[in-house]
């Protein structure tokens, strides 16, 4: 294999843990990796850009389940105007909640996008628990998996991972109220003012 | 409440059902989410985008009955009903609880709701299935207590909304 085009996904790329997921995952692939963002208008940019390369990691989080109207508006371009030499496509999304599976359906939409558009699809890596994660001791777990998932794409092994933070799901809920709450508190906002029931009222 | 949101304009929109709202997502100007988080620890249940999105969500979370009309891009909601469903996350608190053996947001004044979709364009059957589990995932952080999928093609819509309609007026 040659290159791999990292292009990340997230609405808010420029401070997104999808960039410090790309930013671990270039640590851990002994190839050369060009890291992209998204933007709303440099679509064509992008899509001109994959001709270079033998591979695609797309690197996004789970948005209402699937993927994120920023990584389907650049599929709806990428569909269009396709490079000549199709790159293998590999995965790497990351979601809330603690369950990497909540993550299936957007790998399966992905999965999909590549066998109608003629991508051979590669590897994939579900990170559950991705807001939290980084900022834990659980990173350790974490950055094992992407070396595992980085190394399956350059030997061309490819497979699916998964990782979370491995405590129960009462820690994770007890451990997410806390960052919640201190979210809240940095922009003077009270964890009982964060608990309104009321909707635009 | 009844209420159909729909990403494009509908004929049926033009003639007087009382007992029903339309929005029609498509005449609205909607931005996307940019994952600030602010609904949730800065102003929370309220979006900081104050745009039309706005006007939306709370009429999603009032609803009882709802149908969502949205065309299908690769198995998922196409670009106009996914931007709003990601605008959507005000009606939900940052605080997370266990809900059906999984962790989930909890949801703010939102009612519990029957759901219709219906599905529109040229569908394969692999996109079927994705789609069918999306919404299967979406019940779960749209508080929909039953919902039931149809597809169909983009020039059967107004027919299949016009059944919807005179279930919900019988
Ligand atoms: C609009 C919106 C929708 C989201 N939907 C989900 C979801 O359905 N499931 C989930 O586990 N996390 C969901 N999340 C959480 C994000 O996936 C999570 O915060 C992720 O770490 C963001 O990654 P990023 O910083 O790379 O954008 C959502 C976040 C936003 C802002």
């Amino acid at each position: 294999m040659g290159k791999i085009m990292m292009i990340n996904a997230s609405p808010r790329a420029p401070k997104s843990n999808s960039k410090e997921y790309a930013k671990l995952f270039a640590q851990y692939f002994s190839s050369e990796t060009e890291y992209c963002e998204v933007k709303k208008s440099n679509h064509l940019m992008l899509c001109q850009k994959t001709e270079n390369f033998s591979d695609i990691l797309f690197v996004f989080p789970l948005y209402a389940d699937s993927l994120p109207v920023t990584l389907l508006n650049f599929l709806k371009t990428l569909e269009v105007n396709p490079p000549q030499r199709k790159p293998t496509i590999s995965v790497l999304v990351n979601c809330g909640f603690i369950e990497p599976e909540q993550n299936n359906i957007a790998v399966e939409m992905l999965r999909l996008y590549c066998t109608t558009n003629g991508y051979p699809f590669g590897s994939v890596l579900k990170i559950g628990s991705g807001e939290a994660i980084l900022t834990t001791p659980f990173r350790i777990f974490l950055k094992a998996k992407i070396k595992k998932f980085a190394a399956s794409i350059k030997t061309q092994k490819y497979d699916t991972f998964q990782v979370t933070m491995p405590i129960s799901k009462k820690m994770f809920i007890r451990a997410s109220d806390v960052y919640w709450e201190k979210y809240g508190k940095k922009n003077g906002v009270t964890k009982e003012e964060m608990k309104t029931m009321k909707i635009e009222e | 409440m009844n209420l159909i949101v729909s990403d494009r304009n509908l004929a049926v929109f033009q003639e007087n059902h009382p007992s029903i709202k339309f929005v029609d997502l498509s005449i609205l100007n909607i931005a996307n989410c940019v994952g600030c988080f602010g609904c949730w620890t800065k102003t929370p249940g309220k979006c900081v985008i104050r745009d039309d999105a706005v006007k939306v969500y709370p009429l999603i979370a009032a609803s009882e009955q709802i149908l969502y009309v949205s065309k299908i891009k690769y198995g998922g909601y196409d670009t106009i009903m996914k931007t709003m469903l990601e605008r959507n996350i005000p009606v939900q608190q940052a605080f997370i609880r266990l809900f059906q053996g999984e962790t989930h947001h909890v949801q703010r004044n939102v009612a519990a709701k029957k759901a219709v979709i219906i599905g529109y364009g040229d569908i394969s059957a692999e996109e079927q299935k994705i789609f069918c589990r999306l919404v299967e995932r979406n019940a779960k952080n749209m508080s929909f207590e039953s919902y039931s999928v149809k597809f169909v093609s983009e020039n059967e819509v107004e027919d299949a909304v016009r059944n919807e309609v005179a279930i919900w007026e019988k």
